[in-house]
């Protein structure tokens, strides 16, 4: 056994030292030229990648889309969240890719920087037909390496019956105004909780970083990061008060936030459109208000969703862009709403009836005009996941604001931004 | 080696000539390993080479445009404090998880093994049930046992007038609620491996030593444990390896949490591919390998038996 | 009395064991809002088939069941010929070469599968095997835990059965045919469970070697039904979870039947 495998490792670091004439040769992916698309018809097979239920359904607008163009043949490969991004990254090391794929907003940056993605064509679509923060997502380092499909933003999810006996009858428009009508909530509402915000682990940075924003903050300004900055101390300490307050718990079992909301044990929470539904199946509907977000700075939240991207690998390019192109009309964007309830990204998608006439999803149309996204570098699952960490600590071992903003500071700038 | 081999021909080979069977070891071990060789000799060597460079994901398309950099990835993770946390809790887990699993799934073979005549194949289903559950269902199930207010366990600490913890949101219990759980879930597992065993111990092993008056302790101690050694060895390795690996309880139960308190080797290795850093990660895979190696050699000391061959 | 004991402690375990299974079961005919209740609950109240005709219209359910059968099928009929063979050899053959082989296989069981899952990938692909069964089969045909398996196992075959039949002039593949193989009928099937089950319910390399929803097996088309905590399904995911365990239940069924003494084991001295 020990000769065998001893022999394997000499072969490996001879072949590594063989290697060792390779090198990096500078740049890959961020400045590439856009090339126009020709003109006509798509023809030819298009192969897209669509995740969850987008690609469950995509093939309806496909149906469409090849009626228009009878010499296209568009075929759709649902695949599932769970690997998808693996998938994505083995499929552009193997160039293995399809034409066409959708791109979570958050992993623009890593894989544009393959040099997988090919730079939006100048002259596809237009950039201010679509939401800015939504828009944001697909450039980096100055090009964009594709078009926003959907959005989604946060807005606070209030129980209507606490909110009323709290006294709390409009959205509280301030910093100052929220914390007061939470602790109404919570004193005169009978909740037990005034609100629930993620107190750390994945993905709660989503519900940090808009504080930061409102205050004037960000992640990053020019190249460098910028989390300790005295507005992001700030919104990191006005965050970490509700905890502190005893306003938010800190261990909600998972699953639970649901039904204590609609028994109006917790006052409120923040999340995407998608709960709309949740709360519906769980006897929720009607029960509840949305609010914005409160103003400080600004009243920025979070917008997420999905871009769709052209592989350079693409066997089908112009075809694969002109089926993009198709997604971005208002009406095929207002169609996807009907289809999956998937929130349009162009603004005027949102004219058709079935958006504008619904008061809830219009509070949504409202926030997405002053949404941001986090900056689209490279390494920003791994930032992230740092910001992740230590908001948990902050929020539940009282580490103060100032320590917890160092500490992300410092991580994220050993992480570096991956140029 | 030649040496061994020309030895052992002139103690048990009995007139086999060294060619014949040269011929006959490899006709039989020539199929397997041409496969395993094509799909595994190669990736193995390229992710080892990755583990001396700076591949990023950045790199994927490009992957010898890459930077050699020597065991700078195997030095960085002496500084990583995530990582040095996820090993602790790595060898807590392994170290805990492995004799418990054992012992649960070693006892579940032999009473099914020998005491029932009756439902026998009802009852080794259920045994195996966890092990093919959907861990969706899983999930739900034991974070319902293990709810703070309402949770199965809980309530039965309250009728003997305790008042439970929160179990998977207390830094100190989460980890041990996981081995529990990752026991009950792997001991069906190991039951089907020894199950298997068993059949293999010759019955007037045991015949004679009841002749001998052995009481049913003494015939497993003496009998039974020693027989089994090939298949404790087998199932103490795969038990190792897969405890080192320990990954799918926190992913499903506490995504490493509370505060890293269930963050796993392999849980972070698995988060730094995501995050692109494939160089690293592998460097760190390859030191779960080889803290897998000595573990491994332990069992082989350990049971060490027919293997001196 | 002991026998009692024994049975009620038994009886104790499969209540505990078959618990979460019982309640996939349950749930999986209770409407999603019911599923979600926080504490859960056992016994559905508004029973519902539901989720399982949704399930069937959703999903193109007969491709992905045959993928499913065929990948699953014949990686485990390649473990129990490969595996077999070979672990006889690295157990009861001298040949030169034979530790390293050992070494090899017992050193890549060690390897954290992550590690090698993108060079694989490359691999394959650049041997224009994406999106083929043999891209799905291949790699795993060679099993090294399987190897691992049936080497420990025919280490307790008595070395004297193998060296008479080779006096009387048994030729070496009639040996491990009639001889071997049948004293490894146990062994046989624990390979055959385990393979079936660990392929059977592989999920992250079919879904990247399948690029074409055609060539999904079961556990890739049912993740399609899990999206985060939030959107995620139950109702289609618990459904799909016990349609997915039907068949390594039977094979389990199957199989373990052999879990019993080979005849000749008993008979030799």
């Amino acid at each position: 056994m020990k000769s065998g495998t001893r022999r394997g490792v000499a072969v490996a670091l001879v072949a590594a030292l063989a290697l060792a004439g390779c090198g990096r040769d500078g740049g890959g992916g961020g400045q590439d030229k856009a090339k126009p698309v020709g003109e006509g018809k798509a023809k030819g097979d298009i192969t897209v990648w669509a995740m969850g239920t987008e690609g469950e359904k995509l093939s309806a607008l496909a149906e469409d889309f090849m009626k228009d163009n009878p010499d296209a043949k568009v075929t759709v490969t649902a695949v599932p969240w769970d690997g998808a991004h693996d998938k994505l990254a083995t499929a552009i090391a193997g160039k293995q890719t399809p034409d066409v794929s959708l791109i979570g907003t958050t992993w623009m940056g890593e894989f544009a920087k393959t040099g997988g993605l090919d730079a939006t064509p100048p002259d596809l679509v237009k950039k201010d037909d679509f939401y800015e923060g939504a828009w944001n997502t697909t450039v980096v380092d100055g090009t964009s390496y594709g078009v926003p499909w959907y959005v989604e933003t946060r807005l606070l999810y209030v129980n209507k019956a606490a909110a009323i006996k709290a006294g709390v009858s409009t959205p509280p428009k301030s910093w100052d105004e929220l914390k007061s009508a939470i602790k109404a909530l919570k004193d005169k509402g009978g909740a037990k909780w005034g609100v629930n915000l993620q107190p750390g682990q994945t993905g709660s940075w989503q519900t940090v970083m808009p504080f930061v924003w409102q205050n004037g903050g960000d992640v990053a300004k020019d190249g460098k990061f910028t989390l300790d900055s005295p507005e992001a101390v700030e919104a990191f300490a006005y965050y970490k008060s509700f905890f502190d307050e005893g306003l938010a718990p800190k261990d909600l079992p998972q699953g639970a936030l649901e039904p204590a909301f609609v028994k109006g044990q917790i006052g409120a929470f923040v999340s995407g459109p998608w709960h709309i539904s949740v709360l519906k199946d769980q006897g929720g509907a009607g029960k509840y208000d949305l609010w914005p977000m409160p103003t400080k700075q600004s009243g920025t939240s979070f917008v997420g969703g999905g871009d769709l991207a052209v592989f350079k690998d693409a066997k089908n390019r112009d075809g694969g862009w002109k089926f993009v192109s198709y997604l971005s009309r208002p009406e095929v964007q207002a169609k996807w709403y009907k289809t999956v309830n998937d929130l349009p990204a162009v603004k005027k998608g949102w004219d058709d009836p079935a958006l504008s006439g619904d008061p809830q999803l219009s509070a949504f149309g409202k926030q997405l005009e002053d949404a941001k996204s986090p900056p689209t570098i490279a390494t920003w699952e791994q930032v992230s996941a740092a910001i992740d960490a230590e908001v948990e600590k902050m929020c539940k071992t009282g580490e103060k604001a100032e320590d917890a903003a160092k500490a992300m500071q410092q991580q994220a700038t050993s992480i570096g931004t991956g140029a | 080696m030649t040496a061994a081999a020309s030895d052992a021909s002139t103690r048990r080979g009995r007139g086999v000539p060294r060619l014949r069977r040269v011929l006959v070891g490899w006709g039989f071990a020539l199929p397997f390993t041409v496969l395993f060789l094509v799909f595994m000799a190669g990736p193995v060597i390229a992710s080892l080479l990755m583990s001396f460079t700076d591949i990023r994901s950045a790199d994927l398309r490009n992957p010898l445009g890459v930077n050699l950099v020597g065991i700078q990835n195997y030095s960085r993770l002496f500084h990583d404090e995530l990582f040095i946390k996820s090993a602790v809790n790595t060898a807590i887990f392994v170290l805990a998880g492995v004799p418990l699993t054992m012992v649960c799934g070693l006892a579940a073979a032999l009473g099914l093994n020998a005491g029932l005549t009756r439902f026998r194949s009802l009852f080794r289903v259920g045994y195996y049930l966890p092990v093919v559950t959907s861990i969706v269902a899983i999930a739900v199930v034991w974070r319902f046992l293990l709810q703070p207010d309402s949770g199965l366990l809980n309530s039965l600490l309250r009728l003997v007038g305790v008042h439970g913890p929160n179990w998977l949101y207390d830094t100190r219990l989460a980890l041990p609620s996981l081995i529990v759980m990752a026991a009950w879930r792997n001991l069906g597992y190991q039951m089907v491996i020894f199950l298997a065993g068993l059949q293999a111990i010759p019955q007037e092993l045991y015949e004679a030593a009841r002749i001998d008056g052995a009481t049913s302790w003494q015939q497993l101690r003496y009998v039974t444990l020693p027989a089994l050694r090939p298949t404790l060895l087998f199932v103490g390795v795969i038990a190792t390896i897969g405890y080192l690996q320990f990954f799918e309880e926190p992913l499903v139960m506490t995504q490493g949490g509370p505060l890293n308190s269930t963050l796993s080797v392999s849980y972070h290795i698995y988060n730094q591919f995501g995050f692109g850093n494939y160089g690293y990660a592998s460097a760190m895979s390859y030191v779960l390998f080889l803290s897998i190696v000595l573990m491994s050699i332990l069992w082989f000391r350990l049971l060490r038996s027919d293997e001196g061959r | 009395m002991a026998s009692l004991v024994l049975h009620a402690v038994l009886v104790v375990g499969l209540v505990a064991m078959v618990g979460p299974f019982v309640w996939m079961l349950l749930s999986s005919v209770k409407p999603e809002g019911e599923i979600r209740l926080v504490p859960t609950t056992w016994w559905p109240h508004h029973p519902t088939l539901d989720n399982y005709r949704d399930l069937f219209a959703r999903l193109n359910f007969p491709t992905y069941f045959l993928n499913s059968a065929i990948v699953a099928g014949l990686i485990t009929l390649g473990n129990l010929m490969f595996c077999s063979a070979v672990g006889y050899a690295l157990a009861k053959l001298r040949f030169p070469g034979r530790r390293a082989l050992f070494g090899l296989v017992l050193g890549s069981v060690m390897v954290p599968g992550m590690v090698t899952f993108v060079p694989l990938f490359v691999l394959v692909a650049n041997m224009g095997l994406t999106n083929t069964y043999a891209g799905l089969v291949l790699p795993f045909l060679a099993w090294a835990l399987g190897a691992f398996l049936m080497r420990q196992f025919m280490l307790s075959i008595p070395d004297e059965l193998i060296e008479s039949a080779r006096v009387d002039g048994a030729g070496e593949l009639r040996i491990f045919l009639r001889i071997v193989l049948p004293l490894c009928r146990p062994a046989l099937a624990a390979l055959g469970i385990l393979s079936f089950l660990t392929f059977w319910n592989s999920f992250l390399w079919p879904l990247v070697v399948a690029t074409t929803e055609d060539k999904y097996t079961l556990p890739v088309a049912l993740a399609l039904f899990s999206v985060g905590q939030n959107q995620t399904k139950f109702g289609l995911l618990l459904a799909g979870s016990v349609v997915v365990v039907l068949p390594v239940l039977i094979v389990f069924l199957l199989l373990q039947r052999h879990f019993v003494r080979g005849i000749a084991t008993t008979g030799l001295k």
